[in-house]
């Protein structure tokens, strides 16, 4: 099983790798970006906070796809399903944006729960069919049962938080998805998670239970979404099920993804930058933008089929090659 | 509880409209069995059809229904670029990088059609579309009788050509083991073309017939992507004739659901069975493999 | 650090400290790459509204009617601030009919092209969504296609104006034309409507009451969602009912689904109501003959007695080769509402053009408009019916320029 041993080998250190400076960078970075709106324009806040909920959905997508090998394309149930727990205890429980979105990580991790029974049948392309299916059952659900307002959906009843506010909820949330990314890829976990990816009915011989590292997975990543969808919807302060269980949700991470490096560990926040960079950028050419967005990500998926990533460290192992081979 | 002749009624219409679900759905169940591609851009190919369908009246007086067969050749012309340059390169890529290739050409596609043809809302306009045929207390739209038909013929058309013909041997051969395939020397790019342009036929004449029966926009392809993907896992994937049954299947239950609980509640009655079937039999009703 | 040294960092395994830096590096790329630019010496107006996805059809009318009340004032000079012209300059986006994106879209407007007031999108979902965000950034904001009811009831507003129709005058029209037009029915009605706001509101609530009310029996009321395609179950029923009276809420591509439904079940009501969907030259154009007869409510036609009505249509046909619409008018109201208010403050500050626009008291093209305590203008209705590729206006008789085609072909 090439997976088990292709786990990184361990490479010489420099003082960096040190755990204890590691941990006190990451604290330092976060309480920057907990910081940022301070002195950063509106703007940028507002991008910001964009580029955070992309690049929590797009970790969560990562690390179904990327180390699980379980290509979803039902983000959208769970982000939907996260706005409406989120706005419906605001509205009704008067609970706390906090709180709120708590709910949401536990409606999340519930429903995947349920789901899971069903969809882990399923194998390859019809766990992505499976997942679309239940994205789109879902909305349905909540378009015609009469509980959740129709077409018109909910409207958040109390003063909404400002955007700096919002943001630094966001920046909690990247944090918790990054130390949860962490100690998934970087643990035993995601050699058992690649493993199952690899070969299911293999790795269940050699006494890997395939369901319950599945379900692990499915469940951190569906809670993560579930939170990015409530904050959303904290921010919209009003929810409709196309727009909240739209297909987009489901199919931005993966673009996002593709486009940063499948696979690739900056994958998900390269692709981000990439994918909102060229929305504003491309803001004063709204008939183009969509189309243009199209081409993009067919080209990077013909020329460039690890994303930015693997463009940027071919480009690095070129350069960092040469001056090897004049000194060997 | 509605009347007996309503009930006999919805049944019957839903039998029609299955096979014509079948129909949209056949050029989807095609590609994902043979080429194992989740083709995102289906529905924008229904779309495409319809245009095609309506221009081809618009320009020539051809009645569409009359012209199937050149509106699926316009088809297989358009898909066969759209394989060879965008999917050929993709040969061993991993599922993801076609699937995302034709996410990215469908909102191509979707934006080509409002910048050609407008976002309006368009419909086929032919008098035998919109009237009743009637036996008894039994009244059907007429041309759900001839959809059922056409979808009929052509999905039995496409089994025996799968089933019978040489090609059809090295497109079942190409599907279930493409390595030993390519071992015995069966061009498996060949067989993946013409799969792919056979497929976009199909969804082409499909789409004209939606054009026909109901109305269609540049963007309305979406909704009848994920209603096709439930007829084909009903039906089991890549099996053919599954994917009449599957069509059948689901409208029915669609019209006992639409029935009983409203229309309103058609697609999800279709979706939640969809999900307990993927759960219970995801080879679907036909389908043979585990 | 060396470049090997940087690859190797580069491709190691990925805690979190190495998650942030790119993150950071990049924002501030992508921040500088898009940071915005703004003349000093304009007046910038923002609009978010759909020029793609489901609902383009109205974003194109509602560029060039926001566009034409634009360039008017550009070429009169532009407006006067503080003493010195300005040019007024209108920035479009495309929310793609997503109302995340219209949210989104508009706070770009206010924050990187500085808009000191914005113009609404179309539908209830996206004007709200665009419409919260200029409320809670108290921006002005001035917009049309969002009908009363589901506009006042999503908050008491501050900042936002809507000016179109009141959705209870809309649903009265069928029963009042019905009562003056002295219209045979068998008092029989069946609703379909489907379950988005105004489809709500119209067909689930006020179409009922009102029927009850004047005295007819609503034999069937049916909810769908908005993109659903099948009716053949309600059509069916309706029909097995024997309703003389359909009345429909639906968008135009179920419009003209169900218009082939009902044709091709045989079916034959002797009225026939489509509101929303019936109103865009598409439904006749896809319908062709099925479209004749079929009832549709409007706000707004050329041959209103108002200022302009007439030249407007006049020249959006000529620019455009396309058939007018309604929306061009209620559009381009909005924008000469948003710019008159502009030159009444002469500021940009947001507080004194808020006050401007309500104290607005003027007749535009749409008709007299002065805004209420909801922040509602009321435009005046009409009873349109589709006749031979044409829509006559044929109730109320003052307004009438045609004659009612009943029972339905």
């Amino acid at each position: 099983m090439t997976v088990l041993t292709s786990q990184s080998t361990p490479q010489r250190t420099i003082s960096i790798r040190s755990p204890a400076i590691r941990i006190v960078i990451a604290c330092i970075a976060f309480a920057a970006l907990l910081a940022a709106p301070i002195v950063l324009p509106t703007y940028f806040v507002e991008i910001g906070f964009k580029l955070l909920i992309y690049i929590v959905l797009a970790e969560a997508w990562n690390l179904l796809a990327g180390y699980g090998g379980l290509v979803s394309l039902g983000t959208s149930s769970f982000f939907g399903l996260g706005a409406y727990v989120t706005v419906g205890l605001i509205n009704q429980a008067g609970a706390g944006p906090l709180q709120a979105l708590a709910a949401s990580a536990l409606a999340g991790t519930a429903v995947a729960i349920v789901m899971s029974r069903g969809l882990f049948r399923l194998r390859g392309l019809y766990f992505t069919v499976g997942t679309l299916a239940l994205a789109e059952a879902l909305r349905l659900f909540v378009i015609n049962v009469p509980w959740f307002g129709g077409a018109t959906g909910l409207f958040v009843t109390v003063d909404l938080p400002e955007i700096a506010a919002l943001f630094r909820y966001a920046t909690l949330l990247l944090a918790l998805a990054a130390l949860v990314m962490a100690l998934a890829t970087g643990s035993r976990f995601s050699v058992l998670l690649r493993a199952v990816r690899d070969d299911e009915d293999a790795a269940s011989q050699v006494g890997v239970r395939a369901f319950r590292i599945k379900l692990a997975a499915f469940i951190v990543a569906s809670a993560l979404i579930a939170s990015a969808g409530g904050l959303q919807a904290i921010k919209l302060g009003a929810i409709e099920p196309y727009g909240s269980f739209g297909l987009q949700w489901s199919v931005d991470p993966l673009a996002i993804v593709i486009i940063g490096g499948l696979g690739m560990r900056f994958g998900a926040m390269v692709g981000a930058v990439f994918f909102v960079a060229i929305g504003e950028l491309l803001a004063d050419y709204p008939e183009l933008h969509v189309a243009i967005t199209g081409v993009t990500l067919i080209l990077l998926i013909r020329f460039a089929p690890r994303g930015i990533c693997g463009l940027a460290e071919a480009a690095l192992r070129r350069r960092g090659a040469a001056p090897q081979e004049a000194h060997p | 509880m509605p009347a007996l002749d309503v009930i006999l009624n919805a049944l019957i219409s839903g039998v029609l409209l299955g096979g014509m679900l079948a129909l949209t759905a056949l050029g989807l169940s095609i590609i994902l069995g043979v080429m194992r591609l989740v083709n995102l851009a289906h529905g924008e190919f229904l779309v495409a059809g319809a245009y095609a369908g309506l221009f081809l009246l618009q320009w020539t007086g051809i009645d569409p229904l009359a012209g199937l067969a050149l509106i699926g050749l316009v088809l297989a012309l358009i898909g066969y670029p759209i394989h060879r340059f965008l999917l050929v390169p993709l040969a061993g890529k991993g599922p993801e990088a076609s699937m995302m290739t034709m996410f990215g050409l469908s909102i191509i596609l979707q934006n080509l059609f409002i910048l050609l043809f407008s976002a309006d809302t368009r419909a086929i306009d032919r008098s035998y579309a919109t009237v009743p045929l009637e036996l008894g207390p039994i009244s059907v739209p007429q041309i759900f009788v001839i959809g059922f038909v056409i979808s009929v013929v052509l999905i039995v058309a496409v089994h025996l050509l799968i089933a019978r013909s040489r090609f059809g041997r090295d497109l079942r051969a190409s599907a279930d083991q493409p390595q030993a395939a390519a071992m015995i020397g069966i061009n498996v790019s060949r067989v993946h073309a013409f799969t792919f342009c056979l497929g976009a036929a199909c969804a082409g004449i499909g789409g004209t017939l939606i054009g026909v029966a109901l109305s269609f926009t540049p963007t309305s392809g979406a909704s009848y992507l994920l209603t096709d993907f439930a007829v084909i896992v009903l039906g089991g994937l890549g099996n053919v004739l599954g994917t009449l049954v599957g069509g059948i299947v689901l409208g029915v239950l669609q019209s006992i659901g639409g029935l009983t609980l409203g229309d309103g509640y058609r697609d999800l009655v279709g979706l939640v069975l969809f999900l307990a079937m993927l759960s219970v039999r995801p080879q679907g009703f036909l389908g043979h493999r585990a | 650090m060396t470049t090997t040294s940087l690859h190797q960092w580069l491709s190691r395994r990925a805690p979190l400290a190495r998650r942030l830096v790119p993150i950071a590096l990049l924002s501030l790329a992508a921040a500088f790459a898009t940071a915005p630019a703004r003349a000093a010496d304009e007046i910038v107006i923002g609009a978010s509204i759909p020029l793609s996805g489901p609902l383009a059809g109205f974003g194109s009318f509602q560029k060039w009617g926001y566009s034409r009340a634009v360039d008017e004032v550009n070429k009169a000079g532009g407006i006067a601030i503080d003493g010195k012209k300005m040019p007024v300059r209108l920035v479009l986006r495309d929310d793609k009919t997503d109302p995340n994106a219209t949210a989104a879209n508009t706070e770009s407007l206010l924050s990187r092209d500085k808009a000191v007031a914005l113009l609404g999108s179309c539908t209830p979902a996206l004007v709200n969504a665009g419409a919260l965000v200029a409320e809670r950034k108290k921006i002005p904001l001035v917009t049309a296609c969002n009908p009363l009811e589901a506009f006042k009831s999503v908050r008491k507003w501050t900042y936002v104006w809507d000016l179109f129709f009141h959705e209870p005058e809309l649903a009265a029209i069928p029963f009042k034309a019905l009562r003056d037009l002295k219209l045979e029915t068998n008092k029989k009605v069946a609703i379909f409507h489907d379950n988005g706001p105004d489809g709500q509101v119209v067909g689930g609530t006020l179409w009922p009451n009102m029927a009850k009310d004047a005295g007819y029996d609503v034999v069937q009321n049916a909810s769908f969602p908005i993109d659903n395609t099948q009716f053949t179950s309600i059509v069916a029923e309706a029909k097995a009912k024997g309703a003389d009276i359909v009345l429909i809420d639906a968008i135009t591509p179920q419009a003209v689904s169900i218009r082939k439904q009902i044709a091709s079940a045989g079916y034959t009501p002797k009225l026939l109501v489509i509101e929303k969907g019936a109103e865009p030259v598409q439904f006749a154009e896809a319908l062709g003959k099925l479209a004749d007869g079929v009832v549709v409510g409007g706000y707004w036609d050329p041959s209103f007695p108002y200022p302009g009505a007439k030249e407007l249509a006049t020249a959006f046909e000529s620019e455009t080769k396309l058939t007018s619409s309604q929306h061009i008018a209620d559009s381009y109201a909005a924008a000469q509402i948003l710019l008159d208010a502009i030159v009444a403050a002469g500021s940009l500050d947001p507080e004194k053009i808020n006050t401007a626009i309500s104290r607005t008291d003027k007749t535009y093209v749409v008709g007299p408009i002065k805004f209420d305590e909801n922040h509602t203008a009321k435009l005046p209705l009409v009873m349109l019916q589709w006749q031979s590729g044409k829509t006559p206006i044929v109730w109320p008789a003052d307004r009438a320029n045609g004659k009612i085609l009943f029972p339905v072909p």
